[in-house]
């Protein structure tokens, strides 16, 4: 059933096309990275074209994904949020545990288009978290990245009206 | 029960009458994948869970039992084995009792007690049948170790002594390939190597616990010290706080080891011999009680050993200081008419430079070409107002070695062992061999002490 203030402007519903999947690319991608860690090879040296007979070895790092990896707040920004007075250690605790599922949830309902406006109200809310966070421990630019996000938020809304290609529209 | 001063008494007693009996490097087949080497720890301290760390990835063993003086120690050895493989082990206080009850159940012993305790736990397992890996020095006392190689030779079984840096395949790969089959530094005539460690890093440890009332529950009773011996050379009855001092700082006593030249100085001293494949002709030392002016071994040593090599004379700098950290970590140098070798258990320190007019150039050339080395970077000259060129040799070539160690640096040298109880090779630093290279190092205190030099005999050096 289509939205009954849906509105029909070519340039309008594509430039909130582009707005949805710049938005929910970034969120899943970043929820992604939680879960990224690395690995490393070790193989045996070649000399005269042969592997070496002493066990000598040449190391290479890699970037693998595994569950065991996940690390919802980044090592360092953990430890500065945990010397925090405003960041109690156990909401600390609870959002290094939702904040990577958090982002993938809402970066796929925001891709697939369920629920648009409050996937988006709630994507800005996560933003604010982190922006909240960052302004704690004096990470201006970062506050200013997570800023031009709340941007492209609003201006997301503003044209939700053109919003097409969603499988939920009602909200 | 055993003294250890009854033990020693006794093995020293019994090692004369079997003298001269063959050391066994390689044992017969012993331990498979399907069958494991089963393996026991004495002592479950720092070193231990060092050792321990280098061993849980290498297939074919089964830990069985450990022992140690102090319950919190042998239950965290427990937990980590448990943790790690799902398995218990048999926990004992007492080794003589757990090698006693361990027969037909283990095969092999891991020794990181003091080192007033390597040789009397080293040679009452090894005569009751077991083989041993024991942590460097192999004792505070040379006869001790002496005695330890009569143990090893009339047992028959294997006596692993851990200079571990004998089984880093860098180690090995520099002396086979780089020193001794294309002699790309040429004449080697000076060495240097130090330790150099930071005053934060030298500070008395375990006061935490001893200085605790409500702790002291946790530290082994003054009887059970006294009667494993940590009140050696004192002159009266010691404190219980004395004694835990003792228990958790023995490296600063001279009875109970052989201070910061014997706890850093071995390993790499023991590489100078090595990479020499001689031992020095005399050593020349100065130390001193400069900051730590209560403790009873130097805190910071300096040793000059003299070598003559066959292709001539050399000389070896050593220092081991405990009072500052800077100035290159710890390293082995090499300085050879050719190129200068930089070497260290940590790739990070680990050096190699091509003198500027070098004559064997080509081969350099060809060792690079060939893979055995990599080229760096081309010498460059400082320069600036206050370089006085003429003065100045030409800045040397600086390369590196083609590959490094991706296991911690114990691994090897363990992997080494466990290979040679199994008959599928020879042990790369057995009791006879390590005594060889250690015994220069016996004297170092005593020179520097004297304020003399002392030019080695026999009755020096002999093994």
């Amino acid at each position: 059933m289509a939205n009954d203030n849906q509105e029909k402007d070519l340039g309008l519903t594509l430039g909130m096309l582009t707005l949805r999947i710049w938005l929910a690319i970034r969120a899943i991608q970043s929820g992604v990275e939680k879960f990224a860690g690395t690995g490393t090879t070790a193989k045996a040296v070649q000399i005269d074209g042969a592997a070496n007979e002493y066990g000598l070895t040449e190391a290479a790092s890699y970037k693998a994904y595994a569950f065991s990896n996940y690390q919802g707040v980044p090592g360092p920004l953990y430890d500065k949020f945990a010397g925090e007075p405003l960041i109690p250690g156990w909401g600390l605790d609870l959002y290094n545990i939702i904040l990577g599922p958090a982002l993938l949830i809402l970066g796929f309902t925001l891709l697939l288009g369920v629920a648009t406006r409050y996937t988006l109200f709630a994507m800005g809310l996560l933003y604010t978290s982190l922006t909240f966070g960052l302004i704690l421990i004096k990470q201006d630019a970062g506050v200013a990245w997570l800023g031009t996000h709340i941007l492209m938020i609003v201006a997301a809304l503003a044209l939700a009206k053109y919003n097409r290609f969603a499988i939920l529209k009602k909200w | 029960m055993l003294t250890r001063r009854d033990f020693i008494a006794k093995g020293t007693a019994g090692a004369g009458l079997v003298m001269g009996a063959p050391s066994i490097l390689k044992a017969g087949p012993a331990g498979t994948a399907q069958d494991p080497i089963r393996v026991g720890f004495i002592g479950c301290g720092k070193q231990h869970e060092v050792l321990f760390n280098a061993m849980v990835n290498i297939p074919g063993i089964r830990f069985v039992a450990a022992c140690d003086i102090m319950k919190m120690r042998l239950g965290r050895t427990f937990s980590a084995i448990k943790g790690k493989f799902d398995y218990n082990i048999n926990r004992y206080f007492d080794a003589e009792e757990m090698l006693d009850k361990e027969k037909g159940n283990m095969d092999a012993v891991f020794v990181a007690t003091p080192d007033f305790w390597h040789a009397p736990h080293t040679i009452m397992a090894l005569d009751a049948g077991y083989h041993v890996y024991c942590e460097k020095m192999m004792s505070h006392d040379i006869n001790e170790a002496r005695d330890m190689v009569a143990a090893m030779d009339r047992s028959g079984k294997l006596c692993q002594i851990g200079h571990q840096r004998r089984s880093n395949p860098r180690y090995r790969y520099v002396l086979n390939e780089l020193v001794k089959k294309n002699n790309i530094f040429g004449q080697i005539i000076n060495i240097n190597g130090q330790w150099n460690r930071a005053l934060s890093s030298s500070q008395d440890i375990g006061m935490d616990l001893v200085d605790n009332p409500k702790k002291h529950s946790m530290l082994p009773s003054p009887e059970v010290l006294r009667k494993y011996g940590f009140d050696r050379g004192a002159d009266r009855e010691l404190s219980e706080k004395e004694l835990w001092h003792r228990f958790f700082n023995w490296r600063f006593y001279t009875s109970l080891s052989g201070g910061p030249i014997s706890d850093l100085g071995a390993h790499q001293i023991d590489i100078f011999n090595w990479f020499l494949g001689v031992q020095p002709k005399s050593v020349m030392a100065s130390g001193g009680r400069s900051y730590f002016k209560d403790r009873e071994h130097f805190d910071n040593v300096m040793c000059v050993f003299d070598y003559d090599t066959p292709n001539g004379t050399a000389r070896a700098f050593y220092q081991v200081l405990t009072t500052t950290s800077a100035g290159g970590g710890y390293y082995e140098s090499f300085m050879g008419t050719e190129g200068t070798l930089e070497m260290s258990e940590r790739e990070a320190y680990t050096n190699i430079y091509k003198e500027s007019g070098a004559n064997n150039g080509d081969v350099w050339n060809e060792m690079v070409a060939r893979g055995f080395l990599k080229k760096e970077a081309v010498g460059q000259a400082a320069g600036g107002a206050d370089a006085i060129a003429s003065y100045e040799s030409a800045p040397p070539d600086k390369y590196a070695l083609p590959g490094g160690l991706s296991k911690p640096p114990h691994q090897p040298h363990i992997e080494n062992f466990f290979d040679a109880i199994r008959g599928n090779d020879k042990l790369t630093c057995d009791a006879r061999h390590a005594l060889e290279s250690e015994a220069p190092i016996y004297w170092v205190n005593p020179s520097a002490e004297k304020k003399e030099i002392i030019t080695f005999t026999d009755e020096h050096l002999h093994t």
